[in-house]
């Protein structure tokens, strides 16, 4: 059963230092579409990837790439990590230590905000980041993403009775 | 308690009692982003992962009536 909210709640728990970036992230924003993963980027430090490890170990998290490989990380093996592609009984959790169109993790959070979400704090890419990561990706689902993402920063920035609720809806 | 199909009520309904939809930009649905837009990201994020349980409960459902003898 996926459930890609407490994948995020498990994740902010556990004090992951991360950024919500790609599908969820947009819906996060407003987008309608609907998404099937948690994308992060997160800072690859030996920390921070235990701390993954600890937030998903009962959910049997798998390396996508070969289920058969369970999640064991040790420190020697975080060392030489760039992504993590993660399957969970709560869903895929695909972890990069950089954005397409945005940079490394520092760039990324750079161009994040924070969410007070009834969770937890949890950063997340802002819309103008979103945008370029999204066009650079160019996918038809990215395509469609990024209209969408267009209007709401439309709304966001126009005044009067045409405009957003605020950032975020909040 | 209600049973039934409740009639709709909002800018979709009012759409639809017209005959017609808000003219979209570039193929937006803008009264779906409306909706989306009302809610906060907690709730638009929950909203997602029941899209997705719905879409799995389907899925789920369809598979097994093709594995049921005809």
């Amino acid at each position: 059963m996926q459930n890609l909210s407490e994948l995020t709640r498990r994740l902010i728990e556990a004090q992951v230092e991360f950024v919500l970036i790609g599908g969820f992230a947009a819906v996060a924003h407003g987008v309608t579409l609907v998404t099937r993963d948690v994308d992060i980027c997160c800072r690859f430090s030996v920390v921070n990837l235990m701390r993954i490890q600890k937030a998903l170990a009962d959910l049997h998290p798998v390396h996508r790439s070969r289920p058969e490989l369970g999640l064991a990380l040790t420190p020697e093996q975080c060392a030489g990590l760039k992504n993590l592609y993660l399957r969970t009984d709560l869903g895929v959790v695909d972890c990069l230590d950089a954005v397409l169109g945005v940079g490394d993790f520092e760039s990324v959070r750079e161009h994040s905000l924070e969410l007070e979400l009834p969770v937890g704090k949890c950063r997340i890419l802002d819309l103008e980041a979103l945008i370029r990561s999204k066009e650079a990706m160019d996918r038809d689902h990215d395509r469609v993403t990024v209209r969408q993402l267009r209007e709401i920063e439309r709304r966001q920035r126009a005044p009067g009775p045409d405009a957003g609720p605020g950032p975020l809806g909040n | 308690m209600r049973v039934g199909i409740e009639p709709e009520s909002g800018p979709r309904a009012r759409e639809t009692a017209r005959g017609w939809r808000e003219p979209t930009d570039q193929g937006l649905d803008l009264s779906l982003l409306e909706e989306s837009l009302a809610k906060t990201p907690w709730e638009r994020m929950q909203a997602n992962d029941d899209a997705l349980r719905f879409a799995e409960a389907l899925r789920a459902a369809m598979e097994k009536r093709r594995a049921e003898p005809e």
